[in-house]
C-alpha cells in the first residue's frame, strides 16, 4: 500500500535551507520554558515532503501499530475533538488541497493532494476505518498527541507517534506529565519541568504556543524508535569527521500546544525537520552558530540526546568547514 | 499577545428574573462556534465612552451546540460599570468581541459524585456541568439558595431538565442551605461552591472541617476577594532593572500593564494563577484563592492580580 503521488505539482518546492527551521536564537543552549505565541494560530504545515512522509507514516501504522499509537478508552471524545478541530482548519487554511461538507453529523472530507474521500458520522466510531486520532493523522505530517487535563495534572491518553526523536508512546501512554518527562536530566530535577507543567495547564483556546526542540540523527531517519534502536542507533559508529557532513542531520522538531476547549484536553504537535550539515551549510551564520553552540553544550545534554559518541567528529569537521 | 477573539452578535436577550438578563449570542459570520466543557466561561469585551470593559461570564448553554452561547448577568449597582452596561446598553443586534471560552472551575474527573451549592447568580457554572454529567449518567446534586421562587434565575429550566437533581432554598420561605447537607456523603464525593464570598469561605471551612481534602473541594469567585487594605509598595524588575510603584489601591498587575509591561493574566481575581510571576527577594502576601497553602509558604510566585509586598518592596523575575 502506498500513496498515490501524481499530485506532486500542488506543493510548491522551496529549497529547504530557504525554509528550515533553525532552532538557535544564540551561541548557547540550556533547557527553557522556551514557549512562545504561535502567530499564525494554525497546526499543520503543508511541506514537499508531505507525499513521502505521509506514505513513511502510513507504513509504520500498517506494519507496527501499537508502536506508533496508542489510546485509552476515555480519550475517544477528545480524539473527536482533535479530528474536528484538525478538518476545519485543514478545510480553511489549505482549500485548494482539503475540503469538508457537514450534513448534520453526516461529515465528507476530501483529501485532494492524494485523491481520497471519506463520508462518515460524526461521532460514531464505527464509520471510520481508524480511531478518530488514528484517522485523522494519516493525513498530516505532524505527530499528534493529545494529553487529558483532569484534577490539576496532564495525562498521556492518546497519540499518534510515527516520527519519535527516540521516545516511545507504547511507554508512555497513561503516564503523568511528570512521570513521562524523569528521563530529561536537569529539567526535571531542577524545577523547570513543574514550571512548565503550570504553565502548560494555564494554555486557554485561541492563544496556542510554540517551541523548537532539536536533537541529532544519523541519515535522514524520521522513525527512530526506542523500539527499532537495532535498526539506526548502530549509525552512530560510522561518522567520522570526513563523512558526518552527508551522515549527520540536524533534527528540529516544530512543537505547538493548543487548548481543545470541548474535554478541555492539550493537543500537542510536533512536525519533525531533518537537514544534513552539508545542506546546513548552505546557510554560514547558521553553521557558524550551531558549531557555537555546540562547543558549549554540557556533556549531559549531548548524552541524553544520543549524539556524545560522534560529538567530536562534528566539531572536527564544522572547524574544518568554517576555515575552508 | 492578546489572545485570538471571537466576533459574536447578539441575538435574544431574555429577563430571567427583574435583576438578570441572559443573553443568546450567535456568531457574526454563522461559522459554528467552538465546543466547551462544562463549567467554562468567556470573557467579554465590551467598547464603552470611556474604554474597553472587559468581564467574565459563564456558559449556560449545552457545552456541544455551536450554535449559540448564552451568558447571564445580574444587574449590580455596586459594580464597576460591567454589568449595569450590558443591562441598559446592549442590545439585540449588538456585535460583541468575547474571548475562546476557558474553563478555571472544570469538573473533577476522578470524583464519584459531585454536590454542587449555589447562591444567587453562583448558579450558571453549575448548568453546563450539569448537561455534561447527565449526558455522561454521572450522579450529581444541585443545591440552588435564592430569595424566592420570582428571583431564582433559571428556575423553570431547572425544574424541568433536572427536577430530580435539583433542591431549591428560599429564604422567603425560611429554607436555609446547610453546610451540613455536605456530611455522611459516600467517599469520593467532591463539592463546588459558587456564590458571594462570604457563602464560599462558609462552605469551603465547614467543608475541611467535615473531613473533605483540598483536592476535592472547588469553587470559583465573581469578584475579588477583600482581604484588607491595598497599601502602596515597591517592585524592582529583575531583568529590565526597572523600578516600579504600586500606589494605594490599585494592582500590581494593572499598575503593570499601565505601564505597557507585557505581564500575562486572565481572570485578574486570584482564581486562575495566568499572571502568576517569579519573585526573586520580598516577602509576598498572598491574598489569591489559586496557590495551595503549600504553595504560598514557598513563597517564591506571586499573583500579580491580586497579591501585594507584605511590606517594602519585591524583585521580580521580569
Amino acid at each position: 500500500m502506498s500513496v498515490k503521488t501524481t499530485n506532486q505539482h500542488m506543493i510548491k518546492e522551496i529549497p529547504l535551507i530557504k525554509r528550515f527551521p533553525f532552532p538557535f536564537q544564540k551561541d548557547s543552549y540550556r533547557y527553557s520554558n522556551n514557549a512562545r505565541p504561535l502567530e499564525s494560530g494554525k497546526l499543520a504545515d503543508i511541506t514537499p515532503e508531505y507525499f513521502e512522509e505521509i506514505d513513511k507514516k502510513r507504513q509504520i501504522l500498517l506494519n507496527h501499530h501499537e508502536r506508533a499509537f496508542q489510546s485509552l478508552e476515555h480519550s475517544i471524545d477528545g480524539q473527536w475533538e482533535v479530528l474536528e478541530f484538525l478538518i476545519d482548519e485543514l478545510a480553511f487554511i489549505y482549500p485548494e488541497y482539503f475540503s469538508v461538507i457537514k450534513n448534520g453529523h453526516e461529515w465528507t472530507f476530501e483529501n485532494k493532494l492524494l485523491d481520497e474521500k471519506h463520508t462518515f458520522t460524526f461521532g460514531d466510531l464505527s464509520t471510520l476505518p481508524y480511531e478518530p486520532l488514528d484517522f485523522i493523522g494519516r493525513h498530516v505530517q505532524e505527530d499528534l498527541i493529545f494529553m487529558g487535563q483532569r484534577d490539576g495534572d496532564l495525562y498521556m491518553d492518546a497519540g499518534q507517534l510515527c516520527f519519535p526523536a527516540n521516545w516511545s508512546i507504547a511507554f508512555d501512554i497513561g503516564m503523568t506529565y511528570t512521570e513521562f518527562h524523569s528521563p530529561v536530566p536537569v529539567f526535571f530535577d531542577s524545577g523547570l519541568a513543574k514550571k512548565v507543567l503550570n504553565f502548560l495547564l494555564r494554555i486557554e483556546a485561541g492563544k496556542p504556543w510554540t517551541r523548537l526542540n532539536w536533537t541529532l540523527t544519523v541519515e535522514p531517519i524520521l522513525d527512530t524508535f526506542p523500539e527499532n534502536f537495532d535498526e539506526w542507533g548502530s549509525k552512530k559508529e560510522k561518522v567520522t569527521s570526513e563523512n558526518a557532513g552527508q551522515l549527520v542531520h540536524l533534527r528540529v522538531e516544530d512543537q505547538r500546544l493548543f487548548r481543545m476547549p470541548r474535554r478541555n484536553g492539550i493537543l500537542f504537535s510536533i512536525h519533525t525537520h531533518l537537514i544534513s550539515l552539508d545542506e546546513l551549510k548552505k546557510n554560514e551564520d547558521w553553521l557558524k552558530r550551531f558549531f557555537r553552540v555546540l562547543k558549549d553544550l554540557p556533556d549531559y545534554m549531548a548524552e541524553y540526546k544520543g549524539f556524545s559518541l560522534y560529538k567530536g567528529e562534528i566539531i572536527r569537521y564544522l572547524e574544518k568547514s568554517l576555515t575552508n | 499577545m492578546m489572545a485570538r477573539t471571537l466576533e459574536v452578535i447578539v441575538e435574544q436577550i431574555t429577563h430571567e428574573t427583574a435583576a438578570i438578563k441572559s443573553f443568546k449570542l450567535v456568531s457574526a459570520d454563522r461559522s459554528p462556534l467552538p465546543r466547551f466543557s462544562g463549567g467554562s466561561h468567556i470573557t467579554t469585551y465590551l467598547q464603552t465612552e470611556t474604554g474597553f470593559i472587559e468581564r467574565h461570564y459563564s456558559l449556560t448553554s449545552d457545552p456541544d451546540n455551536t450554535g449559540y452561547y448564552r451568558i447571564a448577568v445580574r444587574r449590580n449597582e455596586d459594580s464597576n460599570g460591567g454589568s449595569i452596561y450590558w443591562h441598559d446598553h446592549v442590545k439585540e443586534g449588538d456585535k460583541i468581541s468575547i474571548s475562546y471560552p476557558k474553563n478555571y472551575f472544570p469538573l473533577s474527573f476522578q470524583a464519584k459524585r459531585h454536590l454542587f451549592f449555589a447562591a444567587g447568580i453562583g448558579i450558571t457554572p453549575f448548568l453546563s456541568m450539569a448537561k455534561e454529567l447527565k449526558k455522561k449518567k454521572a450522579p450529581f446534586e444541585i443545591h440552588y439558595a435564592a430569595p424566592s421562587k420570582e428571583l431564582c434565575a433559571f428556575y423553570r429550566h431547572l425544574s424541568t431538565f433536572f427536577s430530580e437533581e435539583t433542591h431549591f432554598y428560599f429564604s422567603k420561605e425560611n429554607k436555609k442551605m446547610s453546610t451540613k447537607l455536605m456530611e455522611n456523603q459516600p467517599i469520593g464525593t467532591h463539592v463546588y461552591f459558587c456564590g458571594p464570598e462570604a457563602m464560599i469561605k462558609g462552605f469551603a471551612d465547614a467543608a475541611k472541617v467535615i473531613g473533605y481534602s483540598e483536592k476535592s473541594i472547588h469553587f470559583e469567585l465573581f469578584t475579588p476577594p477583600k482581604s484588607g487594605p491595598m497599601q502602596p509598595f515597591r517592585v524592582k524588575l529583575n531583568k529590565s532593572n526597572k523600578v516600579i510603584e504600586v500606589p494605594e489601591g490599585k494592582s500590581l498587575l494593572d499598575t503593570l500593564l499601565q505601564l505597557h509591561i507585557d505581564a500575562p493574566y486572565s481572570c485578574k481575581i486570584g482564581g486562575c494563577g495566568s499572571c502568576q510571576l517569579h519573585v526573586l527577594k520580598g516577602e509576598i502576601d498572598h491574598r489569591d484563592f489559586f496557590l495551595t497553602e503549600m504553595e504560598k509558604k514557598e513563597s517564591n510566585v506571586i499573583l500579580t492580580c491580586v497579591s501585594r509586598a507584605k511590606s517594602g518592596s519585591l524583585v521580580l523575575d521580569l
